[in-house]
Parts: C-alpha cells; structure tokens; sequence
C-alpha cells in the first residue's frame, strides 16, 4: 500500500452493531479494502523489527568489529574509509541478500504447500531446486565463467519447473500427483548431480559442493539489485494470490463453483513459486529447508495462511537465513555455510513435524 | 435374562468427558433392537461399548453373565459380531477372500479352512445375497452391495449376537430397504440377537421390534416401535415436532416431522378457504398442496438442461437429460444412488464438461464469464477439503469470492452477506471455531452459509441432509423453504428422503440411470409405481392427512423370502391400499 493510501486509510470497525470479530481490522480506501487481522499485523511489525535489528547487529559483527554508532554514521554517508568499506561492500551486501533470499525461499514453500494441501512440501522437494543444481554445476564442471552461475542456475529451475508441470498435466494438475511427479524428477536431477560430482575435476567438485551447500557468502551489489528487484514484484502478486489460493484450498470444484478460473490461478501460483525459488537458489544456492519451515513457523504464529501471514512467511524466511548465517559465521569455531545451519535446524524440526502430523491422522 | 447388557456404564474418549454417564441397558434376545437418537447422543459409543471396542471408565458391560473384559478377544468374537461404520477393504480384494476374514475367530494359525468354515462362508454368501458377486473385487461394487458384503463378513463369524453401527447411511432407498429386510431375517428365521444404530426412525420402526431412544447419553425411552414412537417422545429425542401416522396396509407407525413452514402453509390455505389436506375422495391433489398454490402465472423455468449427456473418464452417468426448473420454486432431484442426481446438478452448475447445453435465466451457461456466473448461480457440492485451522467465518467468506477484487476484499456488502449466512443457518456461535473441530451436522451447515454468502439467486444442494440428525435435516430443508418463499430463490436439491422431497419440493425431478424418467409436482409424480420402477422397492403412497403431500412408505413384505409374521404379502397389501380399503381404514393421526 503506498503512503498515500495509508494515509487516506480508514480503519473500521468490522460491523457496528454486531460483536465486533476478534482482532479482525477491516481496511478501506477508496475502491481499496481488504481485512487484516491485528496479531498478524503486530506479527509482521515486530518481525520487520527484528530483522531491522539483526541486520544492523550482524553489520558489527567480524574480524574489524565496529560499533552501532560507526554503523549508524556509515548508512547516514559519514564513517571513516575503512568502516565504509567494510559495511558498504561486505557486510551489507551479504546482510540484504540472507534476508531477501530467505524470504524468497518461504515465500515459496508456503505457495507449494498451499497447491497441493500438503504440509510437507517445498520446491527442494518437488525438484524445482533440484533443477538448478543441476545447471549450476553441470556449468562449474563444464568451468564456464563463474559470473554467469545464477543464470543458469535460474534456467535450470524453470526447465525442471516445465517438466515438472508438464509430466502431471492430465487436463488437470492434481495435487498429489504433482508432489510424486517432483519427487521422481527430483531423485533423477539428484543423480545426475551426484554423476557430474564424481565425474568432476576436485577443484570444481569442491567449488559445486559449495554452491550447493547454500550460502550468502561473496555476495555483492548486483545480488542485491536482483534480488531486490524480483522481490518488489513477486512479493506483491504472491501476497494477492493468497487471496486466491484460500479458496483454492477448498477444492477444485468448490473453486469452480465460486466462479474462479482454477487453471490459470493455479499456473499464475506456480509460476510465482518457480520464480521465488528459483531466483532466490541462482544466487545463494538451494539453502535447505527454509521454504519448508517458514510456513509452518509463520502458521504456528498467526494462523491460518492469507496475504498477510504470507508476508509474515517472507520475514521469518529472511530472519532464519539471516540468523543462519550469523551463526554459521561467528558462533562456531569455523566458518560455515548458511545452508548447513538450516539443514542441521531444518531436518530435526521436519521430524519432528512427520511425526506431528502422524500421531494427529 | 439377556445375553448382553451394560450394567451402569460410564463412556468416555480419552480424557474428554463422559459420553455415556452411568447407563444400564440389556439387549433383549433373539430380535432385532434399534438405538435412535440425534447426533453426539452417545448411540455408536454405545455399540462400541457393548462390542468390547471401547472399555468403560466404570461400569460393566456383561456377556453371558460373564464381565467381558474377562473374556479373550476371540472367544467374544465368537459370540458377538460387528459391522463398524466405515468399515475399510485393502485395495482389489475379492468378495468371497474378504467375508472368509470373518471366519478369523474360529481359526488357528496355518490351519486350513476346514468344512464348517467352508459352509459358514458359503451361507453368510448366500444369506447376504451376494453369493453371485464372489469373484468380483469388493471396491468396484455399488454400495449396497459393498454394506452387504460387510454385513456378509459379520454373518460369516456365526455369532448368535450381530452388532451393526449404522448400516444403512450413504445407501439408497432400496438399498437401505434390502439391508434392513436382512436384519430382520436374521433375528426372525434365525434367532439371532441383532443390534442396530439407525439414523432414520423409521428405519428403526419398520425393522426393529425393540428400540431404544437416547438424548445426551441418557435413554429417554425404549420399548416396542409403536410406544417408542410417539410425537412426545421423538419430540423429547430429537426436539422436533413430530405426528405420527400409521401406515393403512402395514400397521407400520411411521414419523413425519413438521416443520415451521407447515403452519403457514396451513394458514394460507385457510385463507384460500380450502382444506390443506386430502380431498374428500382420498386422492392426492395433483397440483401441490394448497397453502404453495397461491403463485399465480406459469412460472419461468431458471434453469433448462437440453439433451445433456456427461461422464467422468469416459464413462457416461448422463445420457441425453432435458429437464426444466421452474424459477422462484423449490426442485428436488430425486433417484436412486448412482442414477447420476449429482452428476446432473455439477452439469447443471456448469463443474463437468457436457455434451448438450444448460440455460439459465434464458442465456446459455457458456455464455456467462466464470465470475458473473457464480454470482448468479451458487452450488453445494458434496465433501470438499477445508485446510487445517481454517475458521468458520474464513470459509464463510470465501463465498463471497465472485463478488470481491484483487483490491476489493471486503465491502460492507460482504460484511452484511456473511453475517445473513451465519445468522439464518444457526452457525454465527460457531464463528471462531476452526471447522475442523465441528461435527459432520454443524460443518454441512457451516458449508451451506458459504453457498449463501455467495447470496446467487439459483442455489443448486447436493444432498443437503447428508450428516444431519433429524433435526438438523428438518431445519435445513426449512431454511431452504424459508429462502424461497422470502427471497424467492430458485432452490434445486438433491434429496434422499422421498417423504421430504415430496413435501419440501414444489417441483419433482425423478431419475433412473442417467435419465430423467418422470417430472412434475409431487402429487402427481410420486406413485406407488413410479417408486417400485424407479426404486425397485414396493411401497404404500398415501396422503399425509395434514397436508395432502405424498407420504411413502415401504411395505413390510418381503419379497425375496416368505412373509414374516405379522407383515402382510405384498400382493395383498396392494390391494388393501386401494381406494376402497382407504374409506374403511384410513391412516391414523396421531399428534
């Protein structure tokens, strides 16, 4: 919403009258008008907060610590030279990358599970991510220049994507069919991966292995570009397609009967998910896990999923890459890849969850 | 004494509190008893109970004199059977391997069948009447067929006790008749104790000769169907007001709820100064009862189905259908399962693609961009997937899609349509309950609000009652009565009950695989022969003396083996009902 319409809001009750709904705020603005709830609302507030809060800490964090104050003058175009190198070329950077790359990845996985009504879905499953890593490495291996990973990274993605899409159209995409066509292409690119790493010179194996560990290390201004450019546009028409998906949820035939055209929302939805996945993975690399977490981190804190829980999805997506990453770099003796920190994380939680959902069928 | 009784039993799931609080109850032996009740009465954790399939938090449950937590698994198997209420096959079994699997009981490890098996097996077959679908895997049978290859496994375990947990939900009339005719073979020809939850109490009164009524986990009444049946009493069960009128040919009490719209029907036909009822002759007013013939004009057909065939995966369930439904009334679909009602109205809702062509309102539906027909025409279809943690109100709302925007996702408009939805389907306290957590009859109605906050002057219902109690049916189809009459709303409903559909319906719809066979008013479309062709069932059709709509009844005979005592032949009671035999013995009303 732009600052206009913010300010020309008006927050009204939900009915006078009738018991107003718990939390339930409802918007408008001109033709504009939408309903929030507030915990969600407080939700996404706070974890902007947060992010907001560990970005800056994790700027004077390093082996040249500076202090809050030094950070602050260097983002208001003052500091010293030094200072003004390291936060303006390393350290931020890679700060705005971890965060937009996580919140890509969530934004992903909650548009996935959301397709097929499963919990336990993400694009590192269905083979979307799967795709790129095969691209990517097939393109170190093959030792074309590195500048150009995340482009093929990205096609590999979409081509994965296209298959995936094409092998379960049958007039129809049917949930479940979809997850089994992902999971089966998603153990052929695996093995084809696993093939080019040991067919692999050791130097590029090791530099493949790296990519595909997921990490945010290295990452520059035009990451940053990139990524801040897909997301100003994906985030907006994933929040907009929530709205869609709820009733989505229902079943096709109830999304029928309410007069949507399924197909073509269910296309729009996957192409937004292959997109967010697959831009997010070009850059940093298929980071495990998170797109599967989020959702359910972002659900467990606000309900049922909708445009805004989604957007809240985004900032738990980036806090956990960014929290990481923060741990991968300094908490341990080493340093560590981000992607690493999520699996570690990622895997007992996923578990934990499998074993949820069983002891609840 | 009898064989199996509760002695002061306490019922409880998990933690949760009591279902059933300190009931007594003996089965008596060698008949069939029926447990009625609404739903969450505590009727199947009863049966549960009394099969050992739940253990009491206090209290016994005896068997043979004997505690039967005492007694081993298999030897209570061996004496007492039971039919669960969705009972699962692995997949592609076939009939004859799955009704062997009821021998279990009597059979050691690696032992081979022996010659009693053998013959058990053969007349649990034959008794279930499906010794001719031996070969044929049990997942692609109709389900009928399916109940009674079940009821087929039970029978096979020889127990002289046979427990059935609904058995006669999702059949079909005829169906639900041909189970209930086993039943009551298996306790008359056979002496076997048969206890039976039942949905529907006339189910329960044609089949049983002891029925037990339950409210909130306390029995309210039991006794014989002709005390249990009466207007007090299933008003205390159910909270419904009830007359009870007795069949002419069989003597068989039979239960008819009335609803709100009864009474002003019968004040409008006061007012028209006729007699709501039957005519002096005894006949069945063709045109509808006189209360609803007060529209005047022929009435617009809303929607028209012209020469309409469809299928799923290349099996055709309609075959060239043409059918009208009169704006501003209310059509009941009605047939038996399978025939294609449901098929017709996803046709008709534009949900399947369809040779032929659906006109509504006089436009073709291909005519209608998606969005501008949902808001034009609404449908429940049957069974659809909530998300966990979604609210009611969330669902609710999610009927309002077709008039929202990307932008615009909430107008007061909304506001107002989802608020109607939730006040007149009873579900506004339900609001904040995730939908998950409702019962199967608070969710149909929750998913009915959404199809109202859709607020489309068409409404098409598939099986609107399904899940319900007897109150909560009466109160749906009241609902839908009372929105056409204030609304005007064209209403077409897919309905089981043909008691029902002839009273709640101005407009019949009757289909018999994939064809619509007869059209018109219920007066003058159900008939005695038109049930035994389309249903394959021999019923009584007479006037309900209140209000002149057809009531149908099944016959008590039994077609397949000799008459039981006490029922009549069939062929007599034909001719018993002839109008002659009306004059001398009309139905009782009692009420």
């Amino acid at each position: 919403m732009s600052p206009k319409e913010q300010a020309a809001k008006q927050v009204t009750q939900a009915t006078a009258g009738q018991p107003a709904a718990p939390g339930l705020r409802v918007v408008r603005a001109g033709p504009v008008s939408f309903r929030m709830r507030r915990r969600v609302t407080g939700l996404v507030l706070g974890a902007l907060a947060l992010a907001l809060a560990m970005g800056a800490w994790s700027l004077t964090l390093g082996s040249y610590p500076l202090s809050l104050p030094e950070v602050y003058q260097v983002l208001t175009g003052a500091g010293s030279g030094a200072a003004r190198f390291i936060i303006l070329d390393l350290r931020l950077p890679r700060v705005l990358v971890a965060l937009a790359v996580g919140a890509m990845l969530a934004m992903a996985g909650a548009i996935f599970q959301g397709i097929v009504r499963n919990p336990l879905v993400a694009p590192d499953i269905i083979g979307v991510n799967s795709g790129a890593a095969v691209a990517a490495v097939l393109w170190i291996v093959m030792k074309r220049p590195a500048g150009y990973v995340p482009a093929a990274a990205f096609a590999g993605a979409l081509l994965a994507a296209a298959v995936i899409y094409a092998l379960t159209w049958r007039g129809r995409i049917s949930g479940s069919r979809l997850i089994l066509v992902g999971i089966g292409v998603n153990a052929v690119l695996t093995a084809a991966t696993t093939f080019l790493l040991t067919r692999a010179e050791i130097h590029d194996a090791s530099r493949a292995m790296l990519w595909m560990t997921g990490s945010v290390y290295a990452s520059d201004w035009s990451d940053v570009r990139v990524l801040a450019a897909s997301l100003a546009v994906l985030a907006p028409v994933g929040a907009v397609l929530m709205w869609s998906l709820k009733v989505l949820q229902l079943g096709d035939v109830t999304a029928q009967s309410l007069g949507m055209r399924v197909e073509r929302t269910r296309l729009a939805l996957i192409v937004a998910g292959c997109a967010l996945s697959g831009i997010a993975v070009s850059i940093a690399g298929p980071i495990g896990f998170v797109a599967l977490m989020s959702p359910h981190f972002a659900r467990m804190l606000a309900g049922p999923m909708s445009g805004g829980v989604f957007v809240l999805t985004g900032l738990v997506g980036g806090l956990l890459v960014l929290g990481s990453d923060l741990i991968g770099q300094h908490a341990l003796g080493v340093s560590m890849p981000a992607g690493v920190i999520t699996s570690a994380l990622g895997a007992p939680y996923f578990l934990y969850l499998l074993y949820r959902t069983q002891v609840r069928v | 004494m009898s064989r199996l009784l509760a002695d002061r039993v306490t019922l409880a799931y998990g933690r949760g509190p009591a279902v059933v609080e300190s009931l007594s109850v003996s089965v008596p032996d060698g008949v069939v008893t029926s447990i009625i009740g609404p739903n969450g009465c505590g009727k199947s954790t009863l049966l549960r109970a009394l099969a050992r399939l739940i253990a009491p938090a206090s209290g016994t449950v005896i068997l043979d004199g004997e505690a039967i937590h005492r007694l081993p698994t298999k030897e209570v198997a061996r004496r007492l059977g039971l039919l669960p209420q969705h009972p699962s096959a692995p997949d592609v079994i076939a009939v004859e391997d799955l009704v062997r699997r009821g021998r279990y009981p009597h059979r050691s490890l690696l032992q081979p069948m022996s010659a009693q098996d053998h013959a058990a097996v053969e007349r649990a077959l034959e008794l279930a009447g499906v010794a001719h679908l031996r070969e044929r895997a049990v997942d692609e049978l109709s389900g009928g067929q399916r109940q009674r290859v079940w009821i087929a496994m039970a029978l096979a375990q020889e127990t002289p006790i046979l427990l059935l947990d609904e058995p006669t939900t999702y059949l079909d009339l005829a169906h639900q008749q041909e189970i209930l005719r086993l039943i009551r073979r298996l306790a008359r020809q056979e002496g076997r104790t048969v206890v039976a939850v039942l949905h529907d109490v006339n189910a329960a009164a044609w089949v049983s000769d002891h029925v037990i009524a339950m409210r909130d986990g306390t029995i309210v009444a039991q006794g014989p169907p002709g005390e249990v049946l009466q207007p007090r009493t299933l008003q205390q069960v159910y909270g419904v007001e009830c007359d009870v009128v007795e069949c002419a040919s069989s003597g068989i009490p039979w239960c008819v709820a009335r609803g709100r719209s009864l009474w002003r029907m019968l004040e409008l036909a006061a007012e028209t100064g006729e007699n709501g009822g039957e005519r002096g002759d005894g006949s069945l007013p063709e045109d509808g009862p006189a209360g609803r013939r007060s529209r005047p004009g022929a009435p617009r057909d809303a929607l028209q189905a012209r020469g309409l065939s469809a299928g799923y995966d290349g099996r055709t369930v309609l075959r060239d259908v043409s059918a009208a439904f009169p704006a501003g009334k209310v059509s009941a679909i009605v047939g038996p399962n399978a025939c294609g009602k449901s098929t017709l109205l996803r046709a008709l809702a534009g949900l399947l693609p369809a040779e032929g062509e659906v006109w509504l309102n006089g436009r073709p539906l291909h005519a209608f961009r998606p969005r501008a027909l949902a808001r034009e025409l609404g449908i429940l279809a049957q069974e659809a997937p909530v998300p966990p943690g979604m609210l009611v109100e969330d669902l609710v709302a999610c009927g309002r899609y077709p008039h929202q925007r990307w932008y615009r996702q909430w107008t007061p408009e909304d506001q107002r349509a989802v608020e109607r939805a939730l006040e007149v389907t009873g579900t506004a306290e339900l609001r904040w309950r995730p939908v998950e957590a409702l019962s199967g009859g608070q969710r149909q109605r929750v998913r009915l609000a959404m199809a109202l906050a859709q607020s489309t002057p068409v409404l098409l219902l598939d099986e609107p009652t399904t899940f319900l109690d007897l109150a909560h049916q009466i109160e749906v189809l009241e609902l839908v009565r009372e929105l056409n009459e204030t609304e005007g709303k064209t209403v077409v409903m897919v309905l089981h009950d043909l008691c029902q559909a002839s009273f709640y319906a101005d407009h019949l719809v009757v289909m018999k695989e994939g064809r619509v066979v007869a059209e018109g008013p219920p007066g003058s479309v159900m008939t005695e022969e038109m049930v035994r062709e389309v249903f394959g069932m021999r019923c009584s059709v007479f006037p309900d003396p209140l209000t002149g709509t057809p009531l149908v009844v099944p016959q008590g005979g039994d077609a397949a083996s000799p008459a039981p005592a006490g029922a009549a032949p069939a062929a007599q009671a034909e001719t018993i009902h002839g109008e002659t035999a009306r004059a001398s013995r009309p139905p009782v009303l009692r009420g």
